[in-house]
């Protein structure tokens, strides 16, 4: 496309519908359909909808873009309509810290840009790799540098995360799954055009990927809320995106856990904002017992944490196969232990979230006589179970078509023989067979339960359980596992994490910022007298300094 | 045909793990100086279970609880073959890999945290936090040796990695085999690991609430894991087996070491497990890992 | 030659291939495998409890009769009641044996379960455990041995087999009088009515 209508001879653009685009493109529209379709539950204003249209445009422009001119352009607009649908809700304090890490890593997103156009004037992607080639050593780290630091910021990596968390907690409950599937999938592009047309990077990626999900696995154990539990999986989620980039031959699996992630995100998101919308709870100390009051809705939980937790029945186990196997192809043995490892570690804040909201005891009175959530929570969530389901059933399906997008981008594809097998270099898995067996056995040990000549009876009270000898009344504390993950700080290894917060680190710059900037009060007092008599002497200098 | 073959690895490894067991309660009978009820003992545990009058249940999520831990028994059951080589004894292995095995591993567990959850009982929530806890500390020094194992037999496949030894990897690889026994001692629920199902300190942990027929597939998919655990041990690092008499003799000499060392300890509380796994085992495994690759 | 330990136990493992009586097969097996395996909650009421330890440790081993502690009363067989029952104690060892699920036996250690025993004139005890649990078998005593602990298991595994064992059936049945005893004496700290629902409204079974 050519600018040279609006007097700019120089730049540039294009746009094109890539494989890689449509990809990203079809999960930005199924989520925001999804995301409005509930959004009918709460009452808001014309505003909200623009503003929201005006978003996922942007989202669009970003995928569609062929050059960083109108990438960044998108990613400006996305960051301030965020902006914008986020003070609806938040407190001032996390939007503050929203736009502040918005902005910086706007800055230096765009800084970033403007290095590289120094190379070969242009900012077209296939004129990327070429200006990188061009840049001196040192401009080319900061080119990195300063890159990373802006995708990071919008993924959520441990350090820059500080805004994450609190954003996601307050945001509308309706907003959180789109915030949590869509947004941060932006950065998951960003940084595979980085990786691809730009420079490859292994190692810096590796390690930053993967101290992001220990981290933020561990963090996410130690949550009373539902929201920041989940917001913190979303970081440690997306830390497994990171570290597989990070090696050759881990798209396909980049890919599919983006897939998978954005699912996953918006059935639980909305799960919680259905619980949220009908109980007015979400913290794990004030819910709990919600099993038998609304059955549907657990079942899609626990549907949506077994995908989560990567368990071989559902789909969340192809997208980790992919990038088991590719990080054992790389032989990057260190790292697959350690996000196996952050793999294992994340079942407990999975039960602790199940645990949480559905079983166990309820808190107080109130929750023994809701009902279950109303349709329009529950359609979408079916929906996305369902999809997760086939998904696990055929993990193959999606591989001609991440196979065009690995071939546009020059990268090797994966093998495919049929639908249900996911096909590796270090061994196959059947997805099929696997769902096929659970079924039938379940169905088998079901069966022979019921024919057993034992019966069952039912407890009729949930007060009746084995208590030492004693019987628990309504005011024992009976819910106790909402505060699992305590008893992890007195591991003296595991402390250094909970000790230790971006906090501190984030306020001293805050301070010295204030610091520095109070130097400047003293010249610009307020006082308008003041401000003349600085203009008066300002003058007077670049007078005296354009006469020299 | 393939029916078939999984339902006589299910005969087999439900005979096998419960003769385990009872063999497990003779003999450290005799190490306590005193003689063990009879070796068919934990058969007539299981048979009474199901001959009781009344289960108590809490729930439809309670009732499934048990049925979700049986099916991911027998599921790990059969996606592991008996031997290295051969059409026989194989099950689905051909279907599956490693990966899917070390995930169908905590499918059991799952199904009990489930069902406990749905019960309420606060003791069984604080069993079921141990058992996750103590999880993600053990599974880390076995993945470190089962990677590398992985990665220098060049397959994810459970009977080429069993059958493409020349050597033992026990013997070739001591350092990993060492990390990987740490962590199988705990798997097996053995001291020093085993504070999870302490029975009463923690009032059963997990096995809270489960009465009657509940109780009985619950012990019965305990002895179905501890075989597939242990014939999966053998395959990965003693050399696989080709026949029947080996695979029984060197599951039992692996049961052995365990539980004459798992008798000789006492029981690490859940803090003093997690720090020791996560600093002991997994250096060696670490150690091992560089050593082990470091030439290929 | 052999006399002491090893005599003992063939004298005792003599006694567990017993007689049967008029069952049909089905019940006949489903009573030898009860019988072969007893798991006793490891809960100790009273005083006789200092002998329980080393009957179920390794000097008088009860293992090698198929007897195992259990921690639950969901997964207990047998509860003891091991010498005087306090009123505090009593309401305890009532609820428990009510979450255990049949068929369970009670066994009955020491005089003071008979007619009060040492505390027959105190306020604070019961005088008759039959008033208020339907109890298998008594082993007398004050407190009896370890020996005469593990011959009382003996005799309730061979009543196990022959199928008369059959407190809990008796309880069920008798649940208005049993329940009536224990409220007199319990006053109004009985326990919950969630309890008898299952005795009074399920039909007795």
């Amino acid at each position: 496309m050519d600018l040279s209508l609006f007097g700019l001879t120089d730049i540039v653009v294009s746009l094109k519908a890539t494989h890689l685009a449509n990809f990203f493109a079809m999960l930005i529209a199924f989520s925001s359909g999804i995301v409005i379709f509930i959004s009918k539950n709460y009452r808001l204003t014309k505003s909200f909808y623009a503003l929201f249209l005006l978003l996922s445009s942007s989202l669009f422009l970003i995928v569609y873009a062929q050059d960083y001119l109108l990438f960044f352009i998108g990613w400006e607009v996305m960051s301030i309509s965020t902006y914008f649908l986020l003070s609806f809700t938040l407190s001032k304090e996390a939007l503050h810290k929203y736009i502040i890490f918005a902005m910086a890593s706007a800055l230096s997103l765009f800084l970033a840009i403007l290095i590289l156009y120094s190379g070969t004037h242009s900012f077209l992607y296939e004129n990327a790799r070429e200006s990188f080639l061009a840049l001196s050593d040192v401009n080319g780290i900061i080119f990195v540098a300063l890159m990373l630091f802006g995708i990071f910021v919008k993924l959520g990596t441990i350090g820059f995360h500080y805004w994450l968390v609190d954003a996601y907690e307050e945001s509308h409950n309706f907003f959180t799954p789109y915030l949590s599937a869509v947004l941060s999938k932006m950065g998951v592009f960003a940084l595979i055009i980085l990786v691809t047309q730009v420079v490859t990077l292994t190692y810096t990626l590796a390690i930053i990927g993967l101290f992001t999900s220990i981290i933020a696995t561990f963090k996410a154990i130690n949550e009373d809320s539902a929201k920041r539990l989940l917001a913190y999986s979303s970081i440690a989620q997306l830390g497994y995106i990171v570290t597989v980039l990070g090696v050759a031959d881990g798209m396909s699996g980049a890919l599919y856990h983006s897939l998978i992630h954005t699912a996953v995100k918006l059935l639980l998101f909305i799960n919680i904002a259905g619980i949220i919308y009908v109980t007015g709870r979400s913290k794990f100390s004030e819910l709990g017992g919600l099993i038998y009051r609304m059955p549907q809705s657990f079942t899609l939980m626990l549907i949506g944490i077994i995908v989560l937790a990567g368990m071989p029945p559902l789909g969340g186990f192809a997208s980790k196969f992919m990038i088991y196997t590719s990080l054992l192809d790389a032989k990057n043995l260190l790292i697959l232990s350690a996000v196996m490892f952050s793999s294992a570690s994340a079942f407990l804040y999975i039960y602790k979230l199940i645990y949480g909201v559905y079983l166990g005891h309820p808190t107080n009175k109130k929750l023994e006589s809701v009902k279950e959530v109303p349709l329009s929570f529950l359609l979408p969530q079916y929906i996305l179970a369902l999809l997760l389901i086939l998904i696990g059933t055929f993990p193959a399906f999606v591989v001609p078509y991440f196979n065009a997008i690995l071939d546009e981008l020059g990268l090797k594809q994966m093998a495919f023989s049929d639908i249900s097998t996911l096909i590796s270099n270090f061994g196959e898995y059947n997805g099929l067979v696997v769902i096929s067996t659970f079924i039938t056995l379940f169905a088998v040990v079901l069966l022979f339960l019921v024919s057993n000549r034992s019966r069952v009876k039912e407890a009729k009270n949930r007060f009746d359980i084995a208590y030492c000898g004693e019987e628990p009344t309504e005011s024992t504390h009976l819910h106790y596992g909402y505060s699992m993950g305590k008893e992890l700080r007195r591991v003296s290894l595991l402390n250094h994490i909970y000790k230790n917060s971006v906090k501190p680190f984030y306020d001293f710059i805050a301070s010295q910022t204030l610091g520095f900037s109070d130097i400047f009060k003293k010249i610009y007092t307020g006082n308008l007298a003041n401000n003349f008599q600085m203009a008066l002497v300002f003058a007077i200098i670049l007078l005296w300094w354009s006469i020299k | 045909m393939i029916l078939l073959d999984s339902l006589l690895m299910f005969i087999i490894a439900y005979g096998t793990g419960f003769l385990y067991y009872g063999l497990y309660r003779n003999i450290t009978a005799r190490f306590q100086r005193r003689y063990g009820p009879p070796v068919w003992q934990s058969f007539f545990d299981s048979i009474k279970f199901f001959t009781k009058e009344d289960s108590t249940s809490h729930g439809w999520m309670f009732y499934l609880g048990p049925i979700i831990m049986m099916s991911g028994a027998i599921m790990t059951l059969i996606f592991i073959p008996f031997f290295s080589s051969g059409e026989s004894f194989v099950g689905f292995s051909k279907y599956g890999n490693l990966f899917v095995v070390l995930y169908l591993l905590v499918l059991g567990p799952l199904g009990n945290a489930l069902g406990v959850g749905a019960a309420g009982n606060p003791f069984g929530a604080m069993g079921i936090t141990r058992g996750l806890s103590r999880l993600f500390a053990m599974e880390l020094p076995f993945y470190i040796a089962v990677i590398a194992i992985m990665s220098l037999s060049g397959s994810s496949d459970i009977a080429t990695i069993s059958s493409t030894q020349t050597t033992l990897n026990a013997i070739a690889y001591p350092l990993l085999f060492i990390a990987a026994m740490f962590s199988f001692i705990g798997m097996m629920g053995q001291a020093p690991f085993d504070v999870v199902g302490a029975p009463v300190e923690v009032y059963s942990g997990p096995a809270t609430e489960f009465s009657g027929k509940f109780l009985a597939l619950l012990m019965s998919q305990s002895a179905i894991f501890t075989f597939a655990k242990l014939v999966l041990m053998v395959h990965l690092f003693l050399g696989g087996a080709d026949g029947f008499v080996e695979l029984l003799s060197k599951t039992f000499l692996l049961f052995l070491f365990v539980i004459a060392f798992g008798s000789m300890y006492g029981r690490f509380k859940t803090p003093q497990s997690i720090d020791f796994l996560l600093k002991v085992p997994t250096v060696i495994a670490v150690v091992g890992l560089i050593l082990a690759t470091w030439s290929s | 030659m052999n006399t002491g330990f090893l005599q003992e136990q063939k004298t005792l493992e003599g006694d567990l291939n017993s007689e049967n009586s008029h069952q049909n097969s089905v019940d006949f097996l489903m009573n030898w495998f009860r019988k072969r395996s007893i798991f006793v909650l490891a809960y100790g009421t009273g005083c006789g409890a200092i002998e329980m330890p080393p009957t179920f440790t390794s000097r008088y081993d009860a293992e090698r009769l198929g007897i195992r502690g259990a921690a639950t009363p969901r997964q207990a067989d047998v509860i003891i009641v091991s010498g005087y029952c306090s009123y505090k104690t009593l309401r305890r060892i009532i609820r428990t044996y009510e979450q255990m699920s049949n068929p369970k036996y009670v066994l009955a250690l020491g005089s003071c379960t008979v007619n009060g025993g040492m505390y027959w004139d105190s306020y604070n005890t019961i005088k008759k455990l039959e008033d208020y649990l339907p109890v298998d078998m008594y082993v007398n005593g004050c407190m009896p041995r370890p020996e005469s602990i593990l011959e009382g298991f003996i005799e309730i595994q061979k009543e196990i087999g022959e199928g008369k064992a059959s407190s809990w059936q008796k309880y069920e049945e008798n649940y208005k009088f049993y329940r009536k005893n224990q409220e007199a004496v319990l006053g109004e700290k009985v326990e919950p009515s969630y309890e008898a629902d299952w005795y009074l409204y399920d039909g007795g079974l």
